[in-house]
């Protein structure tokens, strides 16, 4: 086993890789930008590096310098988290070029998964069900209309090289095309400084399943279920859940195996996810499941955000299990060691503002109060004092919680949501309230659409008076303390005074100190 | 005092009265006996009325404030009577039109329109990019572009200016 690795991350997932190691015995070493010099994960490892800069682009993305700091500081492994480095094969391939583990899966796999067009075809050969669309990519906004012409309406518009959201666009008619194509191609470029971009169909009343799987270096895999992942907005996640309400125990051991196919196709390794959408046939199964099939949508080569959920109800340890598997252990059990018992649900807390579109919301976080209790867990990376800027991802922490069954674990979401302030920045957690209170989501009626269509405008108004007048007494006071506060320029004449006076005095009492004494 | 007050877009008034040092409240005309109650200087507050507590959180500045309670957010904005007056009259002549600012910090990626170009409710004004995403600004009324305050690859500050729309009376 590793005696000191390196994670070459920051926020909420580095956190939470520290806090395994360190349950391991292993020590940890934290890179950091100037702009996190505070941050809890610099603060949280036993050895932290400087990496300089405050953009990703000059510290966290910048492979030379973590490996650097890993040979510096003796780390004998790297843990890239999620987001930055951790999908990027050539990264992966440079830390093992310079004689370090690389806590992942091989280069190779990542390459053959990262890029999403050559995934789909290869995924198409291993007898992989995947969804109707393209497998090039299309040349122009002229092309696509072309081609959408067989693959029918409504159509994604999906970035080659793409991942969390960038770069997708829908579109529902020809009209829309090309406006859409246009930003899809140029925030594709513009993140990951390739503009291709392929279509497929969209399917009707998707939901968005994946599988976890885990495959040691010695042959064996296993995968650890579903996450059920439709609580999105613009292809960002808000709200995951394990198990999901669609899939039944014969559903998700079908796909746990076509998942396992998937990984082996690639000679993966290590902790991947396996992303399915999965689309109802309208039938319902003897055992009131809803009837439906599934199609391999992508994989990610890395841990996942939502990792927790499936934690919560396998009781384990993923990120345990990454350095295990990483240091060369085999994993020790098979499929029949995974055990599913009751649900868990997870929340994103990202800084943003979810009744004006979901667009970020930059400031400092002050005034922090955190939910606890039995079975809330919160994994996350802000303090009070942070502050949250536009050059990271926007997400603060997850509120992950477990329950008996789903009802259990919904009302216990809400509970610990009702517990929870973070002031400073607007945050996700009103969304996901509202997501918790409908009832269309409780009985499990949802699809990836659930969240773009819910009225986030109509709260409810039962306290509308209680809040406006403290609202009033807030304004009230703000006033009061001014006038009772002298203004600057008071204090400022005061202290000038002050300072004069005491400046005479003293060169008044040293000239007469002998008289004195 | 009396205050206007919009709880998420919908109407209350607000009154304040001092009387022996104590603070006595009315909402929409009826009294409301609340004690209101400081827990710290960061915005905590207990408010209780008639035998019940509630735990809110308090931020914001005189126009503006966010209240959440037991999670659900509240947008508060407050006028007193001397601003209603002004907002008002500011309202009226620009007839929903005016300057459009960037509600989030960013980087303009790309202009969509100039000075005197005709938009219609809804129409892309120009293309904002912030946290990897790019997004649309939308027009928010019909009228004409009167002023662009912005350049590509520039800088913007949450809240400063982009563009001005004026709106021309339908004839």
């Amino acid at each position: 086993m590793f005696q000191r690795i390196l994670i070459a991350n920051r926020g909420e997932i580095a956190l939470r890789v520290i806090r395994s190691a360190r349950e391991m015995g292993i020590e940890c070493v934290a890179v950091y930008s100037d702009f996190d010099q505070r941050a809890l994960h610099t603060r949280m490892a036993h050895v932290a590096v400087p990496l300089g800069g405050n953009l990703p682009s000059e510290s966290y993305l910048v492979a030379d310098k973590i490996i650097a700091a890993a040979k510096k500081t003796g780390a004998q492994a790297i843990h890239p988290g999620y987001g930055f480095l951790s999908e990027n094969a050539k990264f992966a391939r440079a830390v093992k070029d310079a004689g370090l583990v690389w806590i992942g899966p091989p280069p190779e796999a990542i390459e053959a998964m990262g890029d999403k067009i050559k995934s789909r075809q290869r995924m198409k050969a291993a007898g992989v069900p995947v969804v109707p669309g393209l497998t090039e990519p299309v040349a122009d906004a002229r092309a696509a209309l072309e081609a959408a012409k067989t693959i029918g309406y409504p159509i994604a518009i999906k970035a080659a090289a793409g991942g969390g959201g960038k770069g997708i666009r829908i579109v529902k008619d020809a009209a829309s095309m090309e406006s859409a194509f246009r930003t899809a191609s140029g925030e594709a470029k513009a993140s990951f400084g390739d503009g291709r971009v392929y279509l497929e169909r969209y399917l009707d009343r998707p939901r968005h399943i994946e599988v976890q799987l885990l495959f040691d270096q010695h042959g064996n895999g296993v995968h650890y279920g579903v996450r059920e992942c439709s609580i999105q907005r613009r292809h960002q996640k808000l709200l995951e859940e394990c198990p999901s309400v669609v899939i039944d125990d014969a559903t998700r051991d079908a796909m746990g195996a076509v998942a396992l196919k998937a990984g082996q196709a690639v000679g993966y390794q290590n902790a991947g996810t396996v992303e399915f959408l999965w689309s109802p046939n309208g039938k319902t199964k003897p055992n009131g499941t809803p009837d439906g099939s599934f199609y391999f949508l992508e994989m990610n080569t890395r841990l996942q955000v939502e990792h927790p959920v499936t934690e919560m109800v396998t009781g384990s340890d993923l990120v345990r299990e990454q350095i295990r598997i990483a240091a060369g252990e085999p994993l020790g059990y098979d499929q029949r060691a995974i055990q599913w018992r009751g649900w868990a649900i997870e929340v994103r807390l990202n800084a943003e503002d979810p009744f004006n579109q979901f667009l970020p919301s930059t400031g400092t976080i002050h005034n922090l109060r955190m939910p606890g209790g039995p079975w809330v867990r919160l994994d996350l990376g802000l303090y009070r004092n942070m502050e949250v800027g536009v050059n990271y991802d926007p997400m603060l922490a997850k509120l992950i919680v477990w329950g008996a069954d789903r009802a259990q674990a919904i009302q216990r979401m809400r509970r610990a949501i009702m517990e929870l302030n973070i002031g400073g920045v607007r945050t996700s957690a009103p969304a996901a309230l509202a997501v918790l209170e409908d009832e269309r989501f409780q009985k499990g009626d949802f699809d990836t659409h659930f969240l773009e269509k819910l009225d986030l405008g109509a709260q409810r108004a039962d306290y509308d008076e209680l809040v406006a007048a403290a609202a009033a007494i807030y304004r009230h006071r703000i006033a009061h303390r001014r006038t009772l506060s002298t203004s600057a320029a008071d204090r400022e004449a005061w202290l000038a005074r002050g300072r004069t006076s005491l400046t005479t005095h003293v060169a008044h009492s040293t000239k007469h100190a002998g008289d004195r004494a | 005092m009396k205050y206007f007050v919009k709880v998420n877009g919908r109407d209350h008034e607000v009154e304040l009265v001092e009387r022996l040092g104590k603070l006595v409240v009315a909402v929409d005309g009826k009294p409301l006996d609340v004690s209101y109650e400081e827990v710290d200087d960061l915005g905590q507050v207990v408010l209780l009325r008639e035998g019940r507590s509630y735990a809110l959180s308090i931020e914001g500045d005189e126009q503006r404030v966010q209240v959440t309670l037991a999670g659900h957010f509240h947008e508060i904005v407050l006028e007193n009577e001397r601003e209603r007056a002004a907002h008002a009259a500011d309202r009226a002549q620009s007839k929903g039109g005016g300057i459009v600012t960037a509600i989030m910090p960013g980087v303009v990626v790309e202009l969509l329109v100039q000075p005197g170009v005709q938009v219609t409710k809804g129409a892309p004004l120009l293309i904002l990019s912030a946290m990897k995403m790019q997004n649309e600004i939308a027009a928010p009324v019909d009228g004409v572009v009167k002023d662009v305050f912005v350049a590509p690859g520039q800088a913007v500050a949450a809240g400063a200016k982009l563009l001005a729309i004026t709106v021309v009376d339908g004839g």
